[in-house]
């Protein structure tokens, strides 16, 4: 026996590493069309460390303070080693991560693995989405640029709009009645302290029940296999757990990739006295909200237009998070197929429209468009049947989207 | 043909380049990291000449001393042979006034000058320093370094020039 091993005997007695063992092995992934919808969850996991670790590497520089705040990020980027790099792969990391978070709602939801007795792993899900855009949102305030003072300026002014408890979560949210060094401190305090406790909590449950639950199958793909114990499954150690490293890998090269090449913009300090920069706009993820706001008239009858949009999202929100409980047969069911439908072409339509704003910017668009509807189509291949017109169906449009998406284009790169 | 020991040849290469590929992914993480954590090169450094905040004839209870030194504190000290020629209205002598780096070479708290002592005096441990940096008495393991003072402008009111060479 050499001496890992005598190391190893030693720590698994007085470890109960047994324990651990067994229950890894006892952990299986079921195999299925949809199987590699469950690298999503893994992937957001993955890119939610290298949050944790740069937000800590980034804490020991930053200082949040309205006359030191912009300097301290700008000494990052300019003269801490790696500061550029550390600070980009943040940024972008936050990004992917909502990117993956919204792809794992949508497959989630479409393998309707939110049945009973998942239900509350969805809830803790969708929490765990809000929560990582309010990370989006604080965290974007903190280089204290003019771009981060204009949209917390906006945000903050939307939650003043909530009838009646509005003003009140405005002078919450601000600290005051403007954007100011103290909005700052709240900020930080919420993006450092607040937040990353409710998410460890959070997250805490939300694999604590899907470990308990195990994976949920398809329903579709359960009706394949009638007797449980003859459908296809895979150990998750080490036969998931590898596939699930290519994705972190995947997630990792990218993200590289990304941060590199395309290093974070820092801009320019805030001014509170300064008129907006134009073309000012949030994170993609609040763009759809941010286009809508926008383009909603003023009054709506009697109504406040602005009021009926913050509403209406309101009440998306909590129609996504109570989904499990609204799924009450097929009626119902056909009811949410068609709302989630008309949610993402929102979505997409919206993000699009609100990306490229400017008219000479049409195509662009229609570029944009395209090609999320491209990736959304794709996503619903693997739960459609290969023997119905559905999957032919879905292909033709899919060809559709690429030939529009492809033509847009060129006609973009040769005008 | 592939007989057994082959195949394990080649399986045995196979979890060695994996291993290979993630301690290289691991490198080229934490290499950048590790980068990051070293502190900023310090803003001053090498020679360096600063004018204490105040005149020689506040001293030896002048407000600001310790001062400011290329960011270290930096003691001024009045000599009792420099005191009374500055009560006589005597001129000074350079050997009149001394400045230390008053950081204690102990566990580096900030020394202090004791006028009733005649002595440089760190609170922390009790160690005590002549008005040479030399060490007296406690903890305290080399002497303070010394620092060179130039006195210029009226006589009994000498600006205290400091500086150090690199």
């Amino acid at each position: 026996m050499d001496r890992v091993d005598r190391l190893y005997c030693f720590l698994r007695e007085r470890l109960g590493l047994d324990d651990l063992q067994r229950l890894a092995s006892k952990k299986r992934i079921p195999i299925h069309g949809s199987t590699h919808f469950y690298y999503f969850g893994g992937m957001a996991l993955f890119l939610f460390m290298i949050q944790i670790v740069t937000g800590i590497l980034l804490s020991l520089y930053y200082k949040p303070s309205p006359d030191q705040a912009f300097e301290s990020v700008e000494a990052i980027v300019t003269e801490v080693d790696f500061g550029w790099l550390i600070r980009s792969a943040h940024s972008w990391s936050a990004n992917l991560l909502i990117g993956v978070l919204f792809l794992h709602l949508l497959t989630t939801y479409l393998m309707r693995a939110y049945r009973r007795p998942r239900e509350i792993t969805w809830v803790t899900g969708v929490m765990l989405l809000g929560l990582f855009m309010a990370f989006g949102f604080s965290g974007y305030l903190l280089p204290w640029n003019e771009l981060a003072f204009f949209a917390t300026r906006v945000g903050t002014a939307i939650v003043g709009i909530v009838p009646v408890i509005g003003p009140q979560l405005l002078l919450l949210a601000r600290g005051g009645e403007e954007v100011t060094g103290d909005t700052l401190a709240r900020f930080y305090s919420l993006h450092v302290v607040v937040l990353p406790l409710l998410t460890f909590t959070l997250l805490g449950a939300h694999l604590f029940l899907v470990q308990k639950h195990g994976m949920s199958v398809p329903g579709r793909e359960a009706g394949v296999h009638d007797d449980r114990a003859g459908s296809p499954s895979m150990p998750f150690v080490p036969d998931f757990l590898l596939r699930d490293m290519v994705g972190w890998y995947l997630a990792l090269a990218l993200l590289a990739a990304l941060s590199a090449l395309f290093p974070w913009e820092l801009g320019t300090k805030a001014d509170p006295f300064s008129s907006a920069p134009e073309g000012i706009q949030p994170e993609w993820y609040f763009l759809f909200m941010f286009q809508t706001l926008k383009l909603i008239p003023a009054y709506i009858g009697p109504f406040n237009g602005e009021v009926i949009g913050v509403l209406f999202f309101g009440m998306c929100g909590l129609v996504v998070l109570l989904t499990p409980f609204l799924d009450g047969g097929r009626n119902s069911r056909a009811v949410l197929n068609v709302l989630a439908a008309i949610a993402v072409a929102f979505f997409i339509v919206m993000t699009a429209w609100g990306w490229f704003s400017k008219a000479d910017q049409q195509l662009w668009r229609i570029v944009l468009g395209a090609l999320l509807t491209t990736i959304a189509l794709f996503l619903l291949v693997p739960s459609t049947n290969p023997k119905t017109g559905a999957r032919q169906m879905l292909y033709g449009f899919m060809a559709l989207a690429v030939v529009v998406l492809l033509a847009a284009a060129c006609w973009e790169v040769l005008a | 043909m592939v007989d057994g020991r082959q195949d394990g040849n080649r399986r045995a290469w196979l979890l060695r380049s994996l291993a290979g590929a993630i301690s290289a992914t691991v490198v080229a993480v934490f290499y950048p990291v590790a980068c990051f954590l070293r502190p900023r090169r310090a803003t001053v450094s090498g020679a360096l000449e600063v004018v204490a905040p105040f005149k020689v004839n506040e001293l030896p209870d002048a407000s600001g001393n310790p001062f400011n030194f290329g960011g270290k504190p930096c003691l001024v000290v009045l000599t009792p042979e420099g005191t009374k020629r500055l009560a006589s209205g005597a001129r000074l002598r350079p050997d009149d006034v001394r400045a230390f780096d008053a950081v204690c070479t102990h566990l580096q708290c900030t020394v202090e000058y004791r006028a009733d002592h005649d002595d440089i005096f760190c609170p922390c441990h009790d160690g005590v320093y002549d008005l040479n940096g030399r060490t007296v008495s406690g903890p305290p393991p080399r002497p303070l370094e010394m620092y060179k003072v130039t006195l210029r402008g009226a006589a009994g009111k000498e600006e205290v020039v400091v500086s150090r060479k690199s």
